[in-house]
């Protein structure tokens, strides 16, 4: 069963380095973080804090689109050009699959965002920005935010298709990092209905804000160990229940 | 005592269509079938027969409505069951941006072959469907033949003893059908299981010890290729000298069709009918020039079969 695992996750990371759309992305990526130096010619006394706030945002958008990209079509495709049909006849379980399928693609994210870190490590480096704990961990952070973007793509490409996948996941990404301004204008509101739709909004779509960490990175305040942690578990276990769904919905699933 | 590589009983299956799936197609009704050890079977019908959708129960690609099927025993949701079995898709797809030969190493490797074995495995399984030196070109470059080629050396490369082919045929060249009912043949002789469906009725003609015709949905025939033919050869023919058609058709016999040929009469007529018509041609002052059955072949078979069908269509029953 592991090396079944092994072998789909691989297959995947394979697949997104040999697919161009990865490779352009990742190199505009490059690009990107490198322009961010450009600021240079135009702040001089927050120049370690714009440098900071921009190197991250672009390595964020960048790493979620590709999420976004990444998961939303992968079972569709799969499903459509029929090349599922000569994986999940063999002695692989359909929960094995979706999971492995993931992990290829968490594989392929983790790999460009090391690379991408690396970059901007250098770049602070050349450019004699002071690398904190806030700005290591505000891109640790990301990670969690990935996965828990990809399960959700997952999870809708179990049962839907990329168009639909990817307008959900996408429209999930902005509510999930407003849900805590959608929470405190609804509670502000005298419609009892509104503020309910706020609580529900709040509590059980994912919030994405917990893992957002640039602010503190760009001006340097140390995060609390427990609450960094306690972001980071809640990513896992938000993900666990999409993939938990998502496995549900694909073991019961016909492949005509 | 080897378990029955494939039991079907029962076997029902509609799909529900349309955005609020209120629409029903009934693709199989009642399936009931049983492949002993070491048999190559043949799954005959026309479009939307159920053919397909039978293989996808089987290979757990699809969930039956009603019934029950089972591999060796078990059913196709055991994942373990799966390496006993190779199958290979309609249209197979394999990744494209894989190599021939990495693509077949990823079979190897979800289907339990030795990680020690991998590579010559691999190695073997291509060459023996012809694709060695293509093997470190990605499959994207393939044509239909080298795809199908690649697809049937996944599908042996674990060694199964039950190897299922959704429409091997289709759409190859001769020299590409040629190979895979070469490939089979040589399944067959490692005593390999083979069920594979197709709408191509030679292929079943040379290949099968059984088959099963399909037609809406139920079974309409079933049995060995030349138990089937010999049940189902119902006409003589009969090729007569010396006598005028008038006179022949005035001995009383029922005849299914008479023809002048140059001063010859030929004759089809039943086989009772024949004996006696011979009998009596021979009483009459004629001459009996040849006797024998006419040729009844499977797509007779096959035509007489879906002509006797409720419907006699394609695309499965709309209920």
């Amino acid at each position: 069963m592991i090396r079944s695992f092994w072998a789909i996750t691989f297959n995947g990371f394979r697949e997104a380095r040999r697919n161009r759309v990865t490779l352009v992305l990742a190199f505009f990526a490059g690009l990107l973080l490198l322009s961010s130096s450009l600021i240079t010619d135009i702040t001089v006394v927050t120049f370690d804090r714009v440098l900071i706030d921009i190197g991250l945002a672009g390595m964020s958008v960048i790493l979620v689109l590709l999420s976004i990209f990444l998961s939303t079509g992968l079972l569709s495709r799969e499903i459509e050009r029929r090349t599922i049909f000569m994986v999940v006849t063999k002695p692989v379980s359909r929960g094995l699959f979706l999971v492995a399928r993931l992990a290829g693609n968490m594989l392929t994210l983790t790999a460009l965002q090391v690379l991408m870190g690396a970059l901007l490590l250098l770049e602070f480096k050349v450019l004699r920005t002071p690398v904190t704990g806030p700005t290591i961990l505000a891109m640790g952070m990301l990670w969690f935010e990935l996965l828990l973007l990809s399960a959700l793509g997952f999870l809708m490409s179990s049962f839907a298709g990329p168009m639909t996948s990817a307008f959900v996941t996408v429209s999930m990404f902005f509510v999930g990092h407003l849900s805590g301004d959608i929470y405190t204008l609804a509670r502000r509101s005298k419609n009892e209905g509104l503020q309910v739709l706020g609580k529900v909004i709040y509590y059980v779509l994912p919030n994405l804000e917990r893992f957002n960490l640039r602010g503190q990175a760009s001006y340097g305040v140390d995060v609390p160990t427990k609450v960094w942690v306690a972001s980071g578990v809640y990513g896992l276990a938000y993900a666990a229940i999409l993939v938990w769904l998502a496995v549900l919905l694909f073991r019961r699933r016909d492949f005509r | 005592m080897t378990a029955t590589p494939i039991e079907l009983h029962g076997l029902s299956k509609t799909y529900r269509l349309g955005f609020l799936m209120n629409r029903k197609v009934r693709a199989l009704d009642g399936l009931d079938m049983t492949i002993a050890p070491g048999q190559v079977y043949g799954l005959l019908g026309p479009n939307g027969a159920g053919k397909s959708t039978t293989i996808k129960i089987v290979m757990n690609l699809v969930q039956a409505t009603s019934g029950t099927a089972r591999l060796f025993g078990k059913p196709p949701t055991d994942t373990a069951i799966r390496r006993m079995v190779g199958f290979v898709p309609e249209n197979p797809a394999p990744y494209e941006y894989l190599t021939g030969r990495e693509f077949v190493q990823l079979a190897a490797d979800l289907g339990g072959v030795p990680q020690s074995d991998v590579r010559a495995r691999t190695t073997e399984v291509l060459e023996s469907v012809g694709m060695t030196r293509a093997a470190d070109l990605q499959i994207r470059r393939y044509s239909k033949g080298m795809i199908q080629r690649i697809a049937l050396a996944q599908a042996v490369v674990h060694r199964p003893a039950l190897l299922i082919l959704d429409e091997p045929t289709s759409g190859l060249d001769p020299v590409g059908r040629r190979m895979v009912r070469d490939f089979i043949l040589a399944e067959r002789q490692r005593g390999t299981t083979v069920l594979f469906c197709t709408h191509i009725i030679p292929d079943v003609e040379t290949l099968c010890d059984r088959v099963a015709v399909l037609v809406n949905g139920q079974r309409v025939r079933e049995g060995g290729v030349a138990e089937l033919l010999s049940k189902s050869n119902p006409q003589m023919e009969v090729v007569l000298d010396g006598l005028s058609e008038a006179k022949v058709r005035s001995l009383g016999r029922t005849l299914d069709e008479v023809q002048t040929l140059d001063t010859r009469l030929l004759v089809r007529c039943r086989d009772a009918e024949a004996q006696q018509l011979v009998a009596q041609v021979l009483q009459a002052g004629g001459r009996v020039i040849t006797l024998q059955p006419t040729r009844f072949t499977l797509e007779d078979l096959f035509l007489q079969a879906l002509g006797e069908a409720k419907h006699g269509t394609v695309g499965g029953e709309i209920l």
